[in-house]
């Protein structure tokens, strides 16, 4: 007799609610990305292992890109290097004619190895060294001012040269965002900036040439950069009446949100993401709107990371154990505080649960948003609610308390997206390696673009003292050498 | 008060209603196989070999998933005899 598929058995309570993600009918899977088999990359290039999507980079680049010029005359992406700058990742924008925007030496220098011309580098952050405005000034990188401090930094660096440097300054503004990025910048809504302005004004070889403001991250309501446009063309207005000349650029920053959903976001992301379309409407209508008629319209620079990079970015993991998980009541209220439970769902008081060999030192940006988590393979069983695991030694080490997952067995692949912004430049080495990173060109070619980690690299940079160097001789056995002995 | 398995009103596609507390259910495949071998008047050890017999697990799998299956169905509100 021909036995049949087994799946885990498996009872869900139904419940009424307009929207169910534990939907019933099979579950969706992610078998391929960009027509190569998740299986495929899996065995040749390892398990975990994060994949970006070249197709995926250069398609949301170009509809940003058009989204914003055919409303604008003079528009410039400017590449976020902290979202991603995996150099394979950055030069794809460069290709696409992103400039470089980076916040740190560091970054610059990444920006000027991967080909970026210093006048093609947008330089933000609120601590730059004094060597590197230096090289910054000299090589005539577009320099945004964070705050006082550096703003006489860099009027003694220019004092003695022969020709002025240009600057921009950074501004926080009241947009309606539920907070201020007050950290950042001067504030542009108590007349901060304008006494900033008016002492530029006052320093030798300085030239205000650009405002910036950077709404926030994540922003889902395009009338946020409504407003910071409107400020800004009025501050540019103001700055001009005091002295600083004509404004020559607006930078709106980032911010655009991605196709992640944010824990607690009731509706997904399909919803509720804006399009690039209605943050260009915002952006664009309002500073042509607003702009003193018979003027040039100043450039307009984007420094959107995100939007661009988070779709395109993929992470194959393996299911390396399956669990039962036992909720007490009072825990389920307990997790959907922690804050990574969308919902607590009512299964009774326990849970599947799955352990993969890929952990929260990976994901870090899993401390905000759910990323999606697709088996690999055709599914027919029902989703239900499951705790997913990382693989490290740490009990907070959750990527997500209930995805909906059909029945997966260790051995499994699962693929986790989107996971292209943030996390490679945020994730630290933890425990184990971090994984390779490949990218699959638009000829579905994969390469690898960072190498799997191994012993030698994570201990490059160790040094052992002289009197360590001799290894102890350990002479007691330890117990289960004497129990087996 | 728990319903008992008898009770429980099923159809082919693994929806269940409790007329007792009135809540809906579902049931994947592989646990409406056991609910209906159970409500057939099998005792556990018959069913779990049946579903052996019919399904593509091993014997070490099925019984784990069986005992978390029933496990479930009790917190549910299920009275398992």
């Amino acid at each position: 007799m021909n036995r049949l598929p087994y799946i885990r058995p498996n009872i869900q309570r139904l419940q009424a609610g307009p929207v169910n993600p534990f939907r019933l009918g099979s579950s969706p899977s992610c078998v391929e990305i960009d027509g190569v088999p998740v299986a495929e990359l899996a065995r040749n290039y390892g398990s975990p292992l994060f994949v970006f999507s070249e197709k995926a980079l250069r398609e949301k680049y170009r509809e940003a890109h058009r989204a914003f010029s055919r409303r604008y005359p003079d528009v410039q992406f400017a590449w976020s290097y902290k979202t991603n700058y995996l150099n394979a990742i950055c030069r794809v924008f460069h290709q696409e004619g992103s400039i470089a925007e980076v916040v740190s030496g560091f970054e610059y220098e990444k920006a000027r190895r991967n080909g970026v011309d210093g006048s093609k580098i947008i330089f933000n952050g609120p601590h730059k060294e004094r060597a590197d405005l230096e090289r910054a000034v000299n090589e005539r990188a577009m320099i945004q001012v964070d705050n006082i401090d550096e703003l006489l930094t860099l009027a003694s660096i220019v004092r003695d040269r022969t020709e002025p440097v240009s600057i921009a300054l950074r501004v926080h503004l009241q947009t309606g965002t539920h907070t201020v990025w007050s950290k950042f910048g001067f504030n542009g809504d108590d007349g901060e900036v304008l006494q900033i302005i008016r002492r530029i004004t006052t320093l030798h070889n300085l030239r205000l040439q650009g405002l910036h403001c950077h709404v926030g991250t994540f922003i889902l309501d395009p009338e946020n950069y409504r407003v910071a446009a409107r400020r800004l063309v009025e501050l540019a207005i103001e700055a001009e009446k005091i002295g600083a000349g004509q404004i020559r650029y607006l930078n709106l920053g980032g911010g655009f949100a991605s196709h992640a959903r944010l824990h607690y976001q009731y509706l997904p992301p399909e919803q509720t993401t804006p399009s690039l379309d209605r943050y260009a409407e915002a952006i664009c209508e309002t500073i042509i709107g607003l702009w003193p008629a018979g003027r040039d319209l100043p450039r307009l620079y984007l420094e959107t990371g995100r939007a661009l990079v988070d779709d395109a970015g993929y992470l194959i993991s393996s299911v390396v154990a399956v669990k039962k998980r036992h909720l007490p009541s009072q825990m389920q209220t307990a997790m959907a505080a922690y804050g990574k439970s969308a919902a607590v769902m009512p299964q009774g008081n326990s849970r599947h649960a799955l352990v993969l060999d890929a952990g929260i030192n990976l994901l870090y940006t899993t401390a905000w948003y759910q990323p999606k988590i697709l088996p690999a393979r055709p599914c027919l069983d029902t989703p239900e609610p499951t705790t997913v695991f990382g693989c490290l030694c740490m009990n907070i080490d959750v990527i997500r308390e209930d995805a909906p997952l059909p029945s997966l067995t260790t051995g499994d692949q699962v693929v986790l997206h989107p996971v292209g912004a943030y996390n490679i430049t945020q994730s630290m080495q933890f425990i184990t390696y971090r994984p390779a990173v490949v990218m699959i060109d638009s000829e579905r070619k994969v390469h690898v673009i960072r190498r799997r980690e191994n012993l030698d690299y994570v201990q490059e940079l160790e040094a052992i003292p002289e009197h360590l160097a001799t290894r102890t001789a350990v002479s007691r056995p330890e117990p289960h050498i004497l129990a087996v002995a | 008060m728990s319903t008992p398995l008898s009770d429980l009103m099923l159809n082919d596609r693994g929806f269940v209603f409790d007329p007792a507390s009135g809540e809906t259910f579902q049931l994947n495949p592989t646990g409406l196989r056991i609910v209906r071998l159970l409500q057939s008047g099998l005792s556990h050890d018959a069913a779990l070999t049946q579903m052996v017999s019919e399904f593509e697990v091993d014997e070490h799998t099925a019984q784990r998933d069986f005992s978390d299956f029933l496990e479930n169905a009790v917190r549910l509100g299920w009275r398992i005899e």
